[in-house]
């Protein structure tokens, strides 16, 4: 978890310091958290006036972004007002929030959240990984995801270092060509 | 409109000067300051102030005031990030305490017929008026800075505007002032104060929600 706080406090700064790509790359990172902040809580709401809030948060996180201070977390910064504008937008609506215990809520609230985003990481790399065959995405997943030891996962496959070297350079190639022709 | 296109329509702005929160708490203290500074070169502060306040009861009616006013304002300021939702309201509690138990000390120790002799319409509305109309300005102040922030509760936002700056109009008032009963300071100063931030905490909930 603590590299997508690393991750997301390097592109705010940076953003702080007028780079508009880096702003951008951090709400679109944000941006599938705060749906599933969306989703998780708004089960009142029609799905399509999700979208709608989730917006909302945004330009929300954009108009009081100069209240985060770059030596704080930034986590507990978007949550917050994740939360206050969420619940804001619910009553707006005259909907409440998924009614639960104020306190009982608040600590669901990052636990849900984060989890979200860890299904939402996971899901988006399985998405990936699905467009190679399933020994190489293996692979993929023992040496990049789990770090295991070259040696250990070469064994248990029942192929050679080098051998397994090569297949990841090759999967590697794929992934990005993959990539590539799905951004542009 | 289109998520995307939002993003990028928001990623074009400029970046944003951050938040200054010693430059708001300087701006509430100046604005509650400069009207009280006003009212006691037009009126003149008490004779023999300097005395009065080498006294320790009397001294307080301007310390207590005083402390209470720097301990909301930096509550006041720090309640401006939106992931602060304790702003360390725990600093009231000495100035409370000592003001609670100068009324308790004059209740135990004052004759009956002595804890409200210095009250008549008067006194109350001058001390009261007196008060109120000197927190306006800061209380003004305050509610339009908060709104530079982020608070996540907007009502005790406003409340702990209210409380700087009636504590600050208080303090500056209390030089002026010749009543040196604390049956009378802390009941008084205190009601008003009190009615002060009440107000101030109703128009916080309304003007600090964002």
């Amino acid at each position: 978890m603590s590299d997508t706080e690393e991750l997301w406090s390097g592109l705010m700064r940076a953003a702080n310091r007028g780079d508009a790509q880096c702003y951008a790359r951090l709400l679109h990172a944000i941006s599938p958290v705060l749906r599933g902040v969306v989703r998780a809580r708004g089960r009142a709401l029609p799905p399509d006036q999700h979208e709608d809030i989730v917006q909302e948060v945004l330009m929300a996180i954009h108009a009081k972004r100069h209240t985060w201070r770059e030596d704080q977390p930034i986590r507990p910064w978007l949550f917050a007002i994740t939360r206050y504008k969420v619940a804001d937008a619910f009553r707006r609506r005259g909907v409440a929030a998924t009614p639960i215990e104020d306190v009982a809520e608040r600590l669901a609230d990052e636990g849900a959240s984060a989890a979200i985003e860890g299904m939402e990481a996971a899901q988006e790399i399985e998405h990936l990984l699905s467009v190679l065959d399933a020994r190489s995405a293996e692979i993929v997943r023992a040496l990049k995801l789990r770090e295991e030891a070259p040696a250990q996962v070469a064994q248990g496959m029942g192929m050679s270092e080098g051998a397994l070297r090569v297949s990841l350079h090759r999967a590697l190639k794929k992934l990005e060509g993959f990539r590539r022709r799905n951004l542009s | 409109m289109n998520t995307d296109d939002l993003i990028a329509e928001l990623a074009g702005a400029p970046a944003p000067q951050p938040l200054n929160t010693a430059r708001m708490a300087g701006s509430v203290l100046f604005a509650a300051v400069f009207p009280a500074a006003l009212f006691l070169a037009a009126l003149g502060v008490r004779d023999g102030l300097g005395g009065y306040l080498m006294q320790p009861i009397v001294a307080l009616k301007t310390v207590l005031p005083a402390l209470i006013c720097v301990a909301a304002l930096a509550a006041f300021v720090r309640l401006s990030r939106p992931e602060v939702s304790r702003p360390g309201l725990g600093w009231l509690i000495l100035p409370l305490a000592i003001a609670a138990a100068l009324v308790l000390r004059s209740l135990i120790t004052a004759p009956s017929e002595a804890w409200f002799a210095e009250v008549s319409a008067f006194n109350l509305a001058e001390c009261m008026g007196g008060i109120l109309v000197l927190s306006l300005v800061p209380n003004w102040v305050a509610l339009r800075i908060a709104r530079q922030g982020a608070s996540t509760a907007p009502r005790l936002s406003g409340l702990l505007a209210g409380l700087a700056a009636a504590s600050g109009a208080a303090t500056g008032y209390s030089l002026f002032c010749v009543q040196d009963n604390p049956m009378f300071f802390v009941i008084w100063y205190g009601l008003i104060i009190t009615i002060v931030t009440l107000a101030s905490g109703a128009l916080g909930a309304r003007l600090l929600r964002w």
